[in-house]
């Protein structure tokens, strides 16, 4: 090809635009009227919600007046308007504080995604293979209505069923009221990244199945069983700003932190001890010290619920005297009896327990285990320890147990009889066990809708695509669940006007549910969603916040200004409800599916930094994003220690099968030494087939060759009970970040 | 004459097998062509043909050709400020090119007779801007970033750069904003002339 | 009284989350280069989180620490830049000025932190995803050098707004993109020339050290050594 014509072959088709501000002549593309009041050059600063995890943090996004291109009365031009930029906490926020994680920060490029859907799409060749047709907004939604009307009218209203990511907040109420209303079972929720082992734990414990809290700035001395807490667990950025305050914000007092895992994690490599009990054994670990604080009583003997589920307790653990929890775990007892002792001598301590060790089939008994060592740290509900936050005193009290649960009733066969579908904000194609078929059992339903603003594994089978409009486009709310000690109702209107034809998932809803009429529409009586927020919100004015409680129409401005309401510092906390007694548990040994002889290492998938469970992969931030411990970028690593790698004759950079029973996958091997011999550990979150052009066809997924085993009474996947073998099979390339272009991660000391 | 022929003929087989080693190297032409898929596009040119980039370096500029006859004579005649139109000035680095609904204010209600104006309100009723062409600012090369907001505040006339606009029917580039301009006011005014206070 | 920018990275706070670098690229434009450019050793994060392994499996330890342009005082990169495109600005930074750059990646081949970043290709973006581009900073072009500027935008940008409102900067401003998003307050910035700011204050911590400070390059940039606790050494 010749300079010139490659050259001009070059020239921006439209499809990219390499420096912003080039001096060109008059676009062929007509300029809308502004629709905002916007002055040139001045930023303002919004409120917005963060919805890239469960913590639920608040945003402050930047917004700058800049040129876009829009679709205005059918035709293609730019208008000016303004354009979200930068996001940063919240400072108000009680959950973040002003602060923000790497995700959170990259949460501005779902706004501007080139993949994101831009309108309405209707199915246009055979299911799943990702044909589709753009339509209008009248014909979309008449069909649902249509749909919907007419499985109503057969007298058949249970055949509609909600497959959703976590529901909370009014988008949550608003969902429930409609399947109520409709006559429809409860959504089913499908979040993998949810504790359901800790939040049954929590339940039979202290009466609460809720995911805790930590007053970590306060605490001495700090045990973590698995949980990547400083990374992606639970209320990351809540938890590292209490983190830093317990190292360095108490002038010559400092916490110190002990983490229980078999990979070195993000959180792991932060800690003063590390600790590699055997998988499974967390919870027997937990209850070796203890014995030893029981029997040299360096805690004032406690006896509640939480320890009443303990086999043994009230006899002073016999079972756990550290020469049985050395033989279980591997740990030294004498190392436990030191970890006793010190802890006890650091009140106020406190231990955490989420990851890995509740994905094992012994899950329940270890969560328990932990929130009985709690009990006697006491530590529940003091100062430096544990609590769960206050909930909002709303009309609508949140009662997560409500809803239903999508792996029940897949497993359970109660998808059969479905009719209609609606999926909104999950991924269960792709973030569930090959060997559970979701895939085919979605597939079989005659009719599916998609609310997605992306095409992904699940959103692919549906036959209607509604795209959402983008978090920063949409009147947000929450209810955060932890990581605040006062109640909290994050709420914000859009940051931006919606870029696409996109429509807000809540407002599609009330369409809906006013064309169908009848008990749905007397059910939700409101316009907009946003009259809906503002509604619920009424009850929060005079419940504390603000003092004296301002008129109603200063308190909906106010609280839109400062995106949301959050309640009084409680003056002290509860007792927390007793729960009705159940039978105690004692230790069983985790069950791993596959034969030791022939699948020799466990297989630890865990949540990753950049993609979560892979809901943020199709972020080109988060795929160039070097893993904090690896510095991989855009790809995946089988994590492998190396003297395990050695004997199986594998270096750096191989391409290595994973196999377990149920299942292969292929991916580079890392060799790094934080990792048990027997263990070998890969990242969630690559690996999708469809999902952007950033995400596809890229990585190995973890997920699809787990063993369907579950967490004992639970339900629950145990996802860390699959057994592997691993071999070479050829030669690949990890992108890494670290150091020069030949230089390997680091050196074995030993050979 | 020999010895140069021989250094010549060793330039030229040295740079042919230099350009061979690098265009059989199938990234370079690979980049070209292929795009793996699903990363970001790399390689594009700074500008799209040589010209263009000739143009830039030289600062070349064709003039502007603007949508509607506008006259900053006769506004700035009839008492209007530059900033009633050119809001951003005094708070922001941009002064801004107002949009049409800034000319509606006055024009839905003063000269709707004139030609022009029957131009301006067609355009606006039927949902448009208008696509003014910037006459004024840098190029991208250069990585300037001017605030105006401070020089309004430390004083500086509108006129002081953009010229005499009271005499302008079509704005034009009538003061060479080159950085020896800027230089010579800063130096005079004992206000930083760090490079960092301007190019970052 | 004129500014001294400096930096205090706390590696006791630091918990290796790269909240910075996310939020330095959100902040700054920096071009996402793809998987085979990365592959290449041409990925460019100006601030970067390094790991560092102590030990085998079990007795295994890591250490984070966040590397980003130590804005010597003496900088090796100024002296080597044929074109005085990197060159120390009066307020004590180590300023790179885009337009004078000719890619000679000399300053790279000097500095001893390899905190310095090479365009070698015209970044793009799928668009619409160069509406996310801060207005307020430069696009750089293929052939130009660029690393962390302590957020120079948001200083003139500070320093602008003072002087128009006729009053000092405060505690607290201004702020770069990776001290403002750290959840763990790891990173402080400040003012050298007030004794009395936060990060004047740390970096006298007894904590305090330098990056390769024995090079001489004086970095503006203080690590405070993570803390050991009494009865855990393993």
């Amino acid at each position: 090809m010749e300079r010139r014509d490659f050259l001009k072959a070059t020239v921006l088709t439209g499809a990219t635009s390499a420096l912003s501000g080039c001096e060109k002549p008059a676009q062929k593309l007509v300029r809308f009227i502004p629709e905002e009041d916007l002055v040139p050059g001045v930023a303002t600063w919004k409120p917005s919600v963060c919805t890239l995890c469960s913590a639920g943090c608040g945003l402050m996004v930047r917004i700058l007046p800049g040129e876009a291109e829009v679709v205005r009365g059918g035709k293609l031009g730019t208008i000016q308007m303004g354009l979200a930029k930068k996001l940063e906490g919240n400072p108000n926020h009680p959950v973040n504080r002003g602060r923000l994680c790497a995700r959170g920060q990259a949460g501005l490029q779902i706004t501007y995604h080139p993949d994101r859907v831009n309108g309405p799409l209707r199915r246009s060749g055979p299911r799943g293979s990702g044909n589709f047709l753009a339509t209008t907004w009248e014909e979309a939604l008449s069909e649902v209505v249509s749909k919907l009307g007419e499985i109503r009218s057969k007298n058949r209203p249970r055949s509609l069923r909600v497959l959703s990511g976590r529901l909370r907040g009014q988008h949550g109420e608003l969902v429930r009221k409609f399947l109520k209303a409709f006559g429809a079972p409860p959504a089913m929720v499908f979040d993998p990244l949810d504790e359901p082992v800790l939040r049954q734990a929590n339940l039979l414990s202290f009466g609460q199945a809720s995911i805790p809290s930590f007053d970590l700035a306060r605490t001495n001395y700090l045990i973590c069983f698995g949980a990547d807490f400083l990374g992606t667990w639970n209320s990351p950025v809540a938890q590292s700003a209490g983190y830093g305050e317990m190292r360095q914000g108490r002038p010559g007092s400092r916490g110190g932190f002990v983490q229980v895992e078999q990979r070195m994690s993000q959180t792991g490599g932060n800690a003063d001890e590390w600790i590699a009990a055997r998988p499974g054994t967390e919870g027997v670990l937990a209850l070796g010290m203890a014995h030893v604080m029981l029997k040299e009583q360096l805690r004032p003997h406690v006896q509640d619920n939480a320890t009443r589920l303990i086999a043994g307790w009230s006899e002073g653990l016999p079972d756990y005297a550290p020469s049985p929890v050395e033989e279980k775990t591997g740990i030294p007892g004498k190392r436990i009896e030191r970890l006793a002792r010190e802890i006890t001598a650091h009140v106020p301590a406190v231990a955490m327990i989420g990851g890995l060790p509740l994905a094992h089939t012994n899950g329940l008994f270890s969560a328990l285990a932990v929130n009985a060592l709690n009990t006697l740290l006491g530590s529940v509900g003091t100062p430096g320890g544990m609590f769960f936050a206050p909930r909002p005193p709303m009309q609508e009290a949140e009662d997560l147990t409500e809803d239903g649960n999508f792996v029940r009733d897949l497993l359970g066969a109660k998808l059969d009889g479905t009719d209609v579908l609606l999926l909104h904000n999950s991924n269960p194609v792709f973030a569930t066990p090959a060997a559970w078929k979701v895939r085919n059992s979605l597939a079989q339903i005659p009719f599916i809708v998609s609310f997605g603003s992306f095409v992904d594994e699940t959103s692919e089978l549906a036959d209607l695509i509604l795209p959402d409009h983008s978090p920063l486009e949409s009147w947000l709310d929450d209810v955060p669940e932890s990581g605040t000690n006062r109640a909290v109702v994050s709420l914000a209107p859009p940051a931006m006007q919606p870029l696409h034809n996109t429509l807000a998932m809540p407002d599609a809803l009330l369409t809906i549910a006013h064309q169908l009429g009848g008990d749905l529409g007397k059910a939700l009586p409101w316009e907009s969603f946003q009259d809906m927020l503002q509604d619920s919100m009424a009850p929060l004015r005079t419940a504390g916040g603000m003092h004296p409680p301002p008129s109603p129409e200063a308190f909906w401005t106010q609280v839109q200004e400062q995106g949301g309401w959050w309640g009084d510092e409680p003056k002290q906390s509860g007792r927390l409800a007793s729960p009705h007694g159940r039978a105690a548990v004692k230790f069983t040994e985790p069950q791993f599916d596959g034969e030791e002889s022939s699948f020799p290492l466990h297989f630890q998938p865990y949540v990753s930094q950049a993609f979560l469970d892979g809901s943020l992969a199709h972020l080109p931030w988060m795929q160039e994003l070097p893993d904090s411990l690896s510095t991989i970028m855009w790809g995946t690593g089988v994590e492998i220690n190396p003297k395990t790698a050695q004997r199986l004759g594998i270096e750096q950079d191989d391409l290595v099968e994973v196999r377990s029973q149920h299942g292969r996958l292929m991916a580079p091997a890392l060799l790094s030494p934080g990792i048990a011999f027997d263990v070998v550990a890969m990242a969630m979150g690559q690996g999708h087939d469809n999902f952007s052009r950033y995400a596809s066809g890229r990585g190995a997924n973890p997920v699809t060759i787990l063993a369907p085993v579950q967490v004992a009474e639970t339900g629950s996947l145990a996802w860390a009970a699959t057994r592997v073998r691993v071999s070479k099979v050829g030669k690949a390339r990890l992108a890494l970040f670290s150091g020069g272009l030949f230089e390997r991660p680091f050196e074995l000391q030993s050979r | 004459m020999r010895s140069i022929i021989t250094d010549l003929s060793l330039v030229v087989m040295a740079s042919v097998a230099v350009s061979s080693f690098f265009l059989n190297r199938a990234s370079l032409a690979g980049s070209f062509r292929k795009r793996i898929a699903g990363t970001p596009q790399v390689f594009t040119p700074a500008h799209p043909t040589v010209l263009d980039s000739a143009r830039e370096f030289l600062g070349w500029r064709d003039n502007a050709v603007q949508p509607l006859a506008f006259t900053h004579k006769r506004h700035v005649e009839n008492q209007i400020t530059c900033t009633a139109c050119h809001e951003g000035v005094q708070q922001s680095a941009i002064a801004g090119i107002p949009n049409i609904k800034v000319c509606m204010r006055c024009h839905a209600l003063f000269a709707k007779d004139r030609p022009e104006i029957k131009k301006l309100t067609a355009i606006f009723n039927s949902g448009l801007d208008l696509p003014w062409q910037r006459v004024y600012g840098f190029s991208p090369s250069a990585h300037v970033k001017f605030n105006h907001a401070p020089h309004i505040h430390a004083g500086v006339d509108c006129s002081t750069c953009h010229g005499d606009v009271s005499v302008m029917t079509v704005a034009v580039r009538a003061v060479n904003l080159n950085m020896g301009f800027c230089l010579r006011c800063h130096r005079a005014k004992q206000v930083s002339t760090d490079c960092i206070t301007c190019h970052f | 009284m004129s500014h001294r920018w400096g930096m205090v990275v706390d590696l006791d706070r630091c918990t290796g989350c790269e909240a910075c670098v996310v939020a330095c690229h959100a902040e700054n434009n920096i071009p996402t280069v793809g998987e085979e450019q990365a592959l290449k050793g041409r990925a460019i994060h100006w601030i970067r989180v390094e790991r560092y392994y102590e030990g085998e499996f079990p007795e295994v330890r890591v250490k984070f620490q966040p590397v980003l342009c130590q804005q010597c005082d003496n900088a090796p990169c100024e002296p080597v830049c044929p074109t005085y495109a990197s060159y120390h600005t009066e307020e004590g930074l180590n300023g790179q000025v885009y337009n004078r750059c000719l890619g000679t990646r000399y300053c790279a081949n000097a500095c001893p932190y390899t905190v310095r970043f090479f365009n070698f290709f015209n970044p793009a973006w799928d668009k619409p995803l160069h509406l996310q581009l801060n207005p307020e900073v430069s696009v750089r072009q293929v052939g130009i050098m660029e690393k962390c500027t302590f957020c120079v935008q948001r200083i003139k940008s500070a320093e602008v707004h003072a002087k128009m409102e006729k009053r000092d900067l405060r505690e607290g401003e201004p702020t770069p993109a990776c001290v403002q998003s750290c959840p763990p307050k790891a990173l402080v910035f400040g003012d050298l020339n007030d004794p009395e700011s936060e990060v004047s204050r740390m970096t006298r911590s007894r904590r305090g050290a330098k990056l390769l400070g024995e090079l001489g390059t004086q970095p503006k940039v203080t690590y405070l050594q993570r803390e050991d606790w009494n009865a855990k050494n393993i």
